[in-house]
């Protein structure tokens, strides 16, 4: 993952993405005991915002990959340095995340992880199965900050739906 | 008796409660918790060979590999 985290930050450097972080199942580890995921999901914030919000080209980030060598997909992945990955344009709650995102390095590499309470929150966003269970973990496992916690689901109305799974 | 109550014998001939071992399960998830990040990743590579080989899932794609 170190070389596909140096690849991911020259990205950043090269001018095509402004910011990322690490989200999804990995993100998720950081916090937790780790278990099966397949693929390396990372939330980037776009340099410009999109004109037509309908719709996000992602191609420029492709083509200069493509451009390094990397050019092998498998269904919605690309493989960067043999991790599979997915760039998730962020907005809303998952740009917040990014921009209040861990700073951290993996193997002396510098790159940025989502905080357990909007990892949460995101997650309670999703609310699959699947989403659930590493809520649970997430709770379990990591520090939380319930105050921040707080305030990210009144700003997102995500209140009730965390209510309602800590009831289930 | 209740159940958590129910005493079993573990590795040396240790008797544990039922209780007792939930909870040494639970601080044994937060253990690896704590682990570097780095170290949880090398466990997942592990876990993806395990998928592949032994799951026989083999659109797994193995990181780093």
């Amino acid at each position: 993952m170190k070389n596909t985290i140096k690849i991911i930050n020259k990205l950043k450097k090269e001018g095509l993405i402004k910011d990322y972080a690490i989200g999804g199942a990995i993100g998720v580890i950081r916090w937790t005991e780790p278990f099966f995921t397949r693929d390396l999901d990372l939330f980037i914030i776009l340099i410009q915002e999109p004109k037509d919000k309908e719709i996000i080209f992602l191609y420029p980030i492709y083509d200069y990959l493509e451009k390094i060598g990397y050019n092998k997909w498998t269904g919605q992945w690309i493989i960067v340095a043999g991790v599979p990955v997915e760039f998730i344009p962020a907005e809303g709650l998952s740009k917040e995340a990014v921009e209040n995102a861990q700073e951290t390095e993996y193997d002396g590499v510098k790159t940025k992880v989502i905080t357990p309470e909007y990892l949460i929150s995101l997650l309670l966003k999703a609310g699959r199965d699947k989403d659930k269970i590493k809520i649970k973990m997430l709770l379990e496992q990591a520090k939380i900050d319930m105050d921040k916690l707080k305030v990210i689901l009144n700003k997102y109305n995500l209140n009730k739906k965390f209510q309602l799974f800590i009831n289930d | 008796m209740e159940d958590k109550n129910i005493k079993i014998v573990t590795k040396g001939g240790r008797f544990i409660t039922l209780k007792k071992l939930y909870e040494e399960h639970q601080k044994s998830h937060k253990e690896q918790a704590n682990l570097p990040f780095e170290e949880k990743i090398k466990i997942l590579i592990d876990l993806q060979k395990i998928a592949y080989s032994w799951g026989r899932k083999k659109d797994v794609i193995i990181w780093g590999e």
